[in-house]
């Protein structure tokens, strides 16, 4: 484009399209001859002689209007001569109506304006006018009990419109649409047709009836031309509304808007007070009663912008809506309106006007009765396809084989076997699979008891089928035929062995699966005859309780379907105990059941004892603790209030202004909040007791630091995050701490160093330990959670400011702590606990800290190692001293930043800052020592930094807000960075980053 | 003694003060008992004397209801707080808003002055009872307590504690001497806590209908209280001057005396027509007000 442009050449001015010049000349000699009808000044556009707009220019208005480049007057600059007001002083202008007019309404009064003539009135209004007007004139010249105008509403149009004159001559009623009249002549004539068809075919009843209606439209048509002169009725045009309004409401406000039932209330009110309104002259009474009565507004509102939420329900004022629509009842107009009461009431029965209610109706709700039940029906569930393929299998009957001499394995082969001939042979495919490599259900698959397990199955099957048939046939049952094995055990008086816990152990796993399949059948193959009087055994007569939740468990069982959850257990119950106790409950109706099959021969009670005690055998191993439990549970609820004591730090503001010493004076801040809400899902069940923990851990580390007065880095380290936390706190250790920091010799530094570390009692390692693991996995599950999802794991996690404010994070201190250890290199465990621990300050960094932890075991290893190789042998805390000389070599060689400092100045940096003084200066005393050392050592050690460089950049990660800053960093001096440098450790690492 | 105590007992209404349009939420005496202040449904708070039935004067900011509202010692400051989730700071006198501490996540149940008037505490419908500094411009909260499972509906302050009841069921005592929280589960949702005069027992009423009194110390139950209805509306408790009876509303707009040794209820009579959200005892007199629901006020002496 812009090279074809370049080609191009242009001579001469272009010539303008003469229609344009001529229109825009036009136009301009037109408003300067004031032809042109002025606008209002504010749109007015100003043009010069050519008629083109004229452009101001930003500042002075654009294209401006009205008295351009002027003070603002027409005048304008032009100036006035002087009139003196002083002989011509008393000036004083007449005013006159026509000052105060506008102009419209001097037009109106001049009779300038124009109006439509009385004769075109299409719609009646100047003829209302004037009505009106001349009803005014009448009403001043007469007195009237009216004062003032009267409204127009009562007033009719004296004259009609020349529309309406047309219409009506044209044959249209007053009151009709003028459609529908049309549509009544097409009705007219095909009622015509009609009569005429009827009429041929021999009049009968519908002739007459049709006639009839003929004569009752004549009637109308009789009583309408009576309706033009004044008393008006409608077909289809409006002429009174059915719902006038007669109460004092704003227009279209319906106090019934959320409250529709009262509205019908109100109306027959409303009808019942029409009715006395002759009666009673002054109906307000009740109303006046009503405000007596002290009701209030039920409150206020809220402000516009507020949202309304359900707490903004008016708790308070359920009570007043009744009392309102009473009061709202008499505000109403009296004015008489007979048709609209009567269709009006009529509407109030439900009826319509000219309908009555019919006497008998045709409507009635069908009613179904319940399906005839055929005679020969039995209540009873068919597991026909499984069982029968069952028997047939098992046609041929297995031999008699004895039974294994493991009773448990016996044990569990009858149960097997009753289960099974019970649910089919589904059930046991699916135990087969389940138990697949379980030795104790080998016998399922041809190992050890397997003849037996056959023949058991065909025998429980057989009693199945027998019980089954019986049924059918609805005879009555045959004694003891699904007695257990352990029943047949009793009654032959073998003793069960004593059951293991691990065999119920096992066994519990593959029951479990099998229980809803076997409460299914269980539920629908026992008829219903079973349950008419399960009560006149009592299993638990000792335990009241227990024998009512036994009787309601027998309820619940006969009453067939499926049972509730909660069937016989108390909702104190533990749920172990709940299920030990049906069991045992499904034991005793079974033991029930069956005594009273065989009541011939056993009687309940001597079977029942025969059965319970073996149930006692197999379920209650946990009875004596469930007694204990719901002992223990009277202890509690009689224990209420309960009371617990927490640790609990009061702010130190809050001291103050209570003016009370601060308990925690002196003591490291406790741990912040939590960050987020992960943080308290992953590592915290209990807010407080983590609190504690944390606690203790700093306590820990606090004491021995003072202990050995002045010694470790670390312990000095939290009284410096002390000092600058508490503001108002005085540390008195301090002063000592810091000549000692300086002035101590390297030696001694090193070992007290390394001393509390290894003296840190077990407890809390372990502890710290737990922690660690528990975040460990928290953060790897957090990095597998973000792998999942398609996230990175934020690599920087911002120190959010604590909310409690006055009490830093503590977990920082513990990161400045631990890294200081592990870059001390104490141990290759240690280490990396310190760095875990570190880790989990950020929970995103967890995963990341967990990775490195490695590194930086192995780092620490190597440390160790080139230690060996350098040949010095030293303590290992003596790598801490170590570490300081090569922070502070680094320091001398790597450019500081002080302006960083300053430009930054948050509230983090300067805290940073104070703890990184006394950083420095232990460094400084560490350089001091470290230069008289062989340079040897300085050199392995550098080495070493590589690789521990790698760990270290994700450590520094995290203060990556500094990081940012230093590549903008100017070489200062050392002192400089002792006072000006940010987090320190974040440095130093930077700093051996730049070296590396 | 029982007999004698309950003629002594304020059942005689003096005054109604009327003026609250909608509900009152609570009365309160000052720390003298010559004014009250209410606080109410209408968003405002008022200033009454309740001895000559005057309305004094109305504080009008709150955006929503006042749900609570406390006086310093020397009468120069009040606190209130509301629906608005805002606790206000106000100068009696002038009857501005001298601060208005925001960050309650939720209503503000209540609020009280400790003894100096440099903190009020406030206690919210997000389980949290906040400090904030009268003194500096400080509109952030010294302390956040939030060790309460549930809203925590009133608190107590003495000269070194902070209490609260919470509807989790506790009344959690904060000393700041010792730096201890003690915790006191009740095990039904503690409605109101009021101290006892002499400082050794509290009164928690919780919403089982129960009014409960504890030993501070110890943490003993001492005494149970029952006869009225409170389960679903914030009401008040309190023990008379004398510590001799224990008194409380009830949702049936009757006020309840207990005896506070024996538990059995002397005294009780329709007070108002609707809930009595709020009862306050005069310090020294036999004296007492009581606010409803319905909207009034009363004052109640021998």
């Amino acid at each position: 484009m812009d090279s074809d442009e370049e080609d191009f050449v242009f001579y001469g001015t272009p010539i303008e399209r003469e229609e344009e010049i001529t229109s825009r000349k036009k136009k301009a000699v037109a408003e300067a001859s004031g032809q042109l009808r002025t606008a209002v000044p504010w749109k007015q556009e100003v043009r010069d002689e050519e008629g083109r707009r004229r452009f101001h220019g930003a500042f002075t208005g654009g294209f401006s209007a009205g008295y351009y480049n002027t003070v603002g007057s027409k005048e304008g600059w032009t100036p006035q001569s002087f009139t003196s007001s002083r002989k011509s002083r008393a000036e004083f202008k007449q005013q006159s109506v026509q000052d105060f007019l506008d102009e419209d309404e001097k037009d109106e009064l001049e009779g300038r304006s124009l109006e439509t003539s009385m004769q075109f009135d299409t719609f009646g209004f100047t003829a209302a006018e004037l009505a009106r007007k001349q009803a005014e004139k009448e009403q001043e010249k007469r007195p009237s009990a009216i004062p003032g105008p009267v409204p127009d509403e009562v007033l009719v149009p004296a004259s009609e419109s020349i529309g309406i004159k047309l219409l009506l001559k044209m044959g249209w009623r007053r009151g009709r649409s003028i459609k529908e009249s049309s549509a009544n002549s097409l009705y007219d004539l095909r009622r015509e047709a009609r009569k005429a068809f009827l009429a041929l075919s021999a009049g009968d009843t519908a002739g007459k009836s049709a006639s009839s209606e003929l004569v009752d439209n004549d009637v109308e048509d009789v009583t309408d031309p009576s309706a033009d002169d004044g008393t008006v009725f409608s077909r289809s045009t409006p002429v009174y509304v059915l719902n006038p309004k007669q109460d004092s409401h704003g227009l279209g406000y319906d106090p019934f808007k959320h409250a529709p039932e009262f509205r019908e209330r109100k109306r027959s009110r409303m009808l019942g007070t029409k009715e006395t309104l002759h009666r009673k002259p002054f109906p307000v009474g009740d109303s006046l009663f009503g405000f007596k009565s002290g009701r209030v507004a039920p409150g206020f509102g809220i402000g516009a912008l507020e949202d309304y939420d359900a707490e903004d329900e008016d708790v308070y004022a359920s009570g007043y809506d009744f009392e309102e629509s009473y009061v709202e009842e008499t505000e109403e107009p009296s004015k008489p309106m007979n048709e609209n009461i009567k269709l009006l009431r009529n509407k109030e029965d439900g009826l319509l006007p000219g309908f009555k209610a019919a006497s008998n109706s045709d409507y009635q709700l069908e009613r179904f009765g319940p399906p005839v039940i055929p005679k020969d029906f039995v209540p009873h569930h068919k597991f026909t396809a499984p069982l029968d393929v069952g028997n047939k299998i098992t046609e041929e009957t297995p031999p008699e084989v004895p039974p294994p001499d493991d009773n448990n394995l016996k044990l569990m082969i009858d149960g097997m076997a009753t289960l099974v001939a019970r649910c089919g042979k589904l059930f046991e495919d699916l135990s087969r699979q389940k138990n697949q490599s379980n030795p104790l259900f080998a016998f399922l698959f041809g190992g050890n008891g397997q003849d037996y397990y056959t023949r058991k199955l065909w025998e429980e099957r057989q009693k199945h089928n027998d019980g089954k048939k019986w049924q059918l046939d609805g005879k009555i049952f045959q004694n003891v035929k699904k007695m257990t094995a352990e029943n047949r055990g009793k009654i032959l008086g073998e003793k069960p062995l004593e059951r293991s816990l691990e065999d119920t152990a096992v066994t519990a796993a593959s029951t479990d699966t099998v229980n809803l399949q076997f409460n299914l059948a269980d539920t629908f193959t026992k008829p219903v005859s079973f349950g008419e009087d399960p009560e006149v055994v009592k299993p638990f007569q000792d335990d009241p309780a227990k024998q009512a939740r036994f009787e309601q468990f027998l309820k619940e069982k006969y009453r067939g379907g499926l049972r509730s959850m909660d069937v016989g257990g108390s909702s104190q119950m533990s749920e172990a105990a709940r299920a030990r106790e049906r069991l045992e409950f499904e034991a005793a109706a079974e033991a029930i059941e069956k005594g009273k099959q065989g009541k011939e021969i056993n009687t309940p009670s001597q079977l029942f004892a025969g059965v319970l005690p073996t149930a006692g055998l197999q379920f209650t191993s946990g009875e004596p603790e469930q007694a204990k439990a719901s002992k223990e549970e009277l202890i509690k609820e009689k224990r209420y209030p309960r009371r617990e004591e927490f640790q609990w730090r009061p702010s130190p503001i809050l001291c103050k202004r209570f003016d009370l010493i601060d308990p925690y004076m002196g003591k490291p801040p406790p741990a912040p909040r939590p960050r987020s809400k992960m943080d308290t899902l992953i590592f915290m069940p209990d807010p407080v007791v983590a609190a504690k923990v944390e606690e203790n851990v700093m306590l820990g580390n606090d004491q021995s630091s003072l202990s050995k007065v002045g010694s470790e880095e670390k312990g000095r380290e939290i009284v410096d995050e002390e000092i600058k936390v508490e503001v108002n706190v005085e540390n008195v250790e301090k002063p000592v701490d810091l000549y000692k920091a300086i002035f101590s010799d390297d030696e001694d530094d090193d070992e007290d160093d390394s001393n509390p570390i290894q003296a840190e009692d077990p407890q809390k390692n372990v502890e710290v330990v737990n922690k660690t693991l528990n975040r460990l996995i928290a953060g790897d599950f957090l990095e597998s959670l973000g792998k999942e999802l398609g996230l990175e794991v934020p690599p920087d996690l911002p120190y959010t400011e604590n909310r409690e404010c006055g009490t830093a994070s503590s977990k920082e201190v513990i990161i400045v702590d631990r890294e200081e250890k592990d870059t001390a290199g104490v141990g290759s465990n240690r280490s990396s606990v310190g760095y875990a621990v570190t880790g989990s300050f950020m929970t995103a960094e967890v995963a990341r800290a967990s990775n490195d932890k490695q590194n930086t075991t192995g780092s620490a290893q190597t440390n160790g190692s080139r230690k060996t190789e350098a040949g010095i042998p030293e303590k290992s805390g003596r790598k801490d001293a170590s570490e300081n000389v090569k922070k502070e070599e680094r320091k001398t060689k790597s450019p500081t930043r002080r302006a960083r400092n300053w430009s930054s100045g948050s509230s983090e940096d300067e805290r940073s800052r104070k703890r990184s003084r006394h950083r420095h200066r232990s460094r400084n005393s560490g350089s001091e020592t470290s230069d008289s050392s062989d340079g040897s050592r300085h050199y392995s050690r550098s080495e070493g930094k590589k690789k521990r460089s790698s760990q270290e950049k994700s450590s520094s990660r995290r203060h990556s807000k500094h990081r940012k800053h230093r590549h903008r960093d100017s070489p200062e001096t050392q002192r400089d960075s002792r006072y000006g440098s940010g987090k320190a450790h974040g440095r130093a690492k930077d700093r051996r980053r730049h070296r590396d | 003694m029982s007999n004698a105590g309950a003629e002594s007992l304020p059942t005689k209404e003096v005054n109604v003060l009327k003026g609250h349009e909608g509900a009152v939420l609570a009365a309160r005496f000052n720390s003298n008992g010559e004014y009250c202040l209410s606080c109410g449904k209408d968003r405002t708070i008022r200033l009454w004397n309740p001895h000559r039935g005057i309305h004094i004067k109305t504080y009008k900011s709150h955006g929503r209801e006042v749900r609570d509202v406390h006086v310093t010692p020397d009468n120069s400051k009040l606190c209130s707080c509301g629906g608005d989730r805002q606790v206000f700071y106000w100068d009696v006198a002038s009857g501005r808003v001298i601060r208005k501490f925001r960050g309650h996540d939720s209503e503000v149940n209540a609020v009280k002055f400790n003894e100096y008037a440099t903190v009020v505490v406030s206690a919210g419908n997000d389980h949290s009872l906040r400090a904030w500094d009268c003194r500096s411009h400080n509109t952030e909260p010294i302390q956040i307590i939030d060790t309460f499972r549930d809203t925590v509906m009133s608190v107590c302050l003495t000269k070194t504690e902070i209490i609260a009841g919470s509807v989790d069921g506790t009344v959690r005592t904060f000393d700041i001497r010792i730096g201890r929280e003690i915790s006191d589960d009740l095990g039904q949702p503690v409605n109101c806590i009021s101290l006892s005069n002499d400082g050794n027992c509290i009164l928690a009423s919780c919403l089982d209908s129960t009014i409960r009194l504890l030993d501070r110390y110890t943490g003993e139950l001492l005494q149970e209280y029952k006869g009225h209805t409170c389960k679903s509306f914030k009401m008040d408790c309190c023990l008379t001057n004398s510590d001799a009876h224990v008194t409380g509303g009830s949702e049936d707009g009757f006020i309840y005396f207990w005896d506070l040794v024996d538990a059995s209820a002397i005294s009780s009579f329709r007070a108002h027509s609707s809930v009595v959200t709020s009862v306050s005892y005069h310090p020294k007199d036999s004296c007492m007000v009581t606010s409803s629901v319905d909207g009034t006020i009363r004052v109640w002496k021998t």
